[in-house]
């Protein structure tokens, strides 16, 4: 279409240039007097041989495309496509121009500083210093290595480095997962997970970076950071869609070991759950006429040990999700319950754990300010019973310098039962690379 | 008596020549109201003829792996400042930077194997969706060739009223 404005403006140049050279000047009259007759006929041939090449070039464009002139009746019902190139390549060599193959590596960092009111130790996780007031720590580095095997088989590994006490460092192997993807009714994936408890631990995983808040509700902590939901584990699981039309139904199908070993909260030991293999069944549906709307739920049972009580202390272990979330037009909400329940097998003895989060945010340009409240019951005499009675509000910003660089601020208020409220300020500095 | 003359004759041929370029101007402007239509187009081996909306962002968002025959979906898209892009980004409702955070995400969860590639032509559109049969892409309608498929949306093509890719 450039080729044909430029042709007709290269016409219309020329005939003016040629008019204007036809156009005698007052010296040279003398010796070129065409008649008036002559040069009028002259310049009507010009603009008649405009006007038939201007149609000619319209009905050109009318040929490649269609005319929507009359919007209420269909103009086009079949579209007229152009001939292929004949210069394209084949395509096995264009299949391997836009192939992706090899290891493809990304990685998450942040650096943190927090500063709590209170000395009570407490807790310290990715390498914040219990007991202390404040201070910078590194928190997790985490490197994802992601392959693609074939058409429906991939690989993914995240490795992450985390702090320690003292700034030691350690490595975990957080997932290494081989997903098979028959279709989209079932995709298959073995290996270490992170299990399907609710949404939050299959959305935002370990990476901060993700996440809106600067660290992720009690609830949702990961196991190894003291949090109270078996988040890992080594198995197998499905997902997939389930036909459903518009109503957009899907399922999660988990079957493996978790294992969890879990530091208490007041930093006193740390409880070796020693779980049998768990079995996780989740459903969520995300309906065609609510865009980023998913309401689901699941449920998760284990067996698992308590060795407080005694070595061969076995009770069940039975945790229900259920959760709404809504991520639309820059807003985010999440709200997630849960009810953990723990039944002793030689006795009648059940520990009820209830505990919930809501979290909303809004996006305006660069900035997500956000509001986060959370709460966590836990059944005193249970093997959950260092974490106690914590509840509170959260209130931050995510400000995004650059699509691969932000900065978090946060302010926790958390009444805790039978301790002094405990307020901090977390900073964080998050980057993908 | 010569120079009133020579004076109408140029002004004829001024008019002439605005007469000539508005004509132009507005052929280009119908033009351009044209290219705005962008087309969902397959591989042309793919038999799917029409997709609903929400099937669309569901594609595009990389929600659907595969198409009804079992055929893995191979997304393409146009890369930053094409018009197709825009539309995309319309379709999934995200700015530039939720839509690069978004896919980032969606590779971490382990929901794709990596970011749609984004071609830099329509050209390179065509061969990508002529080289894998399962590829989808959205291309400006007026740039649709052979081994290019349209496919309908919600029922209608291009151009048509109510067509939902403006």
């Amino acid at each position: 279409m450039n080729y044909n404005r430029t042709a007709i403006l290269l016409l219309l140049v020329a005939s003016l240039s040629h008019a204007q050279d036809a156009v005698p000047s007052q010296g040279d009259r003398s010796e070129r007097d065409p008649s008036e007759h002559e040069m009028i006929q002259q310049l009507v041939q010009q603009v008649k041989a405009l006007q038939e090449k201007v149609a000619a070039l319209e009905s050109q464009r009318r040929v490649n495309a269609p005319s929507n002139t009359d919007a209420t009746s269909p103009s086009v019902s079949t579209p007229t496509p152009q001939p292929a190139d004949n210069d394209a390549p084949p395509p096995f060599l264009a299949q391997e121009l836009h192939e992706l193959r090899g290891f493809q590596w990304q990685g998450f960092g942040e650096v943190d500083y927090k500063v709590l009111n209170q000395r009570i130790p407490e807790l310290g996780t990715y390498g914040f210093v219990p007991g202390s007031t404040g201070n910078f720590y590194t928190g997790d580095l985490d490197l994802l290595l992601t392959s693609r095997i074939s058409d429906k088989a991939s690989v993914l590994a995240e490795i992450v480095i985390g702090e320690g006490d003292a700034q030691a460092y350690n490595i975990d192997l957080e997932r290494m997962l081989f997903n098979y993807d028959y279709n989209d009714h079932l995709r298959v994936s073995f290996g270490r997970y992170q299990t399907g408890i609710g949404y939050y631990n299959t959305a935002f995983h370990g990476g901060n970076w993700f996440q809106t808040s600067a660290d992720r509700p009690l609830v949702m902590e990961l196991s190894d950071d003291g949090g109270v939901l078996p988040t890992q584990a080594v198995g197998l699981f499905s997902t997939g869609s389930i036909p459903s039309g518009k109503l957009g139904l899907n399922y999660i199908a988990e079957y493996g070991s978790s294992d969890t070993i879990r530091p208490e909260l007041n930093g006193h030991g740390v409880t070796d759950e020693n779980n049998g293999n768990h079995t996780n069944i989740g459903l969520f549906v995300r309906p065609d006429s609510i865009p980023g709307l998913q309401i689901g739920g699941s449920i998760y049972h284990d067996r698992i040990s308590d060795f407080a009580k005694g070595p061969d202390i076995r009770l069940g272990q039975t945790i229900v999700n259920g959760h709404v979330v809504y991520i639309w037009h820059g807003v985010e909400f999440l709200s997630e319950g849960f009810l953990i329940r723990h039944a002793y097998e030689h006795s009648s003895r059940v520990y009820n754990t209830p505990a919930f989060y809501a979290q909303i945010s809004k996006q305006f340009h660069r900035a997500r300010p956000y509001v986060r409240y959370q709460y966590i019951n836990a059944d005193q005499g249970g093997i959950l019973d260092d974490v106690d009675l914590p509840y509170g509000p959260s209130f931050g910003v995510r400000y995004d310098f650059t699509d691969s660089i932000a900065f978090k601020t946060q302010l926790d208020h958390t009444v805790r039962k039978g301790e002094p409220d405990l307020n901090g300020l977390h900073m964080q500095l998050v980057f993908k690379f | 008596m010569q120079t009133r003359l020579i004076v109408v004759r140029v002004g004829a041929w001024v008019a002439i020549a605005l007469a000539g370029m508005a004509s132009i101007g507005a052929a280009v402007a119908q033009t351009n109201a044209v290219a705005m239509v962008v087309a969902v187009v397959v591989n042309d081996k793919n038999p799917v003829t029409n997709v609903t909306t929400a099937q669309l962002r569901k594609l595009f968002a990389g929600e659907k792996h595969a198409w009804a025959g079992g055929l893995t979906v191979k997304l393409f898209v146009r890369a930053p400042g094409a018009y197709e892009r825009v539309v995309l980004l319309k379709l999934l409702d995200m700015s530039e930077s939720e839509y690069k955070r978004y896919w980032t995400a969606q590779v971490f969860r382990g929901d794709a194997q990596a970011e749609p590639v984004a071609l830099f032509s329509n050209g390179m559109q065509k061969e990508a969706l002529i080289a894998f049969p399962g590829a989808v892409a959205l291309v400006n309608f007026q740039d649709v060739k052979g081994g290019m498929k349209v496919v309908k949306v919600d029922g209608r093509s291009p151009g048509e009223a109510a067509y939902p890719l403006n």
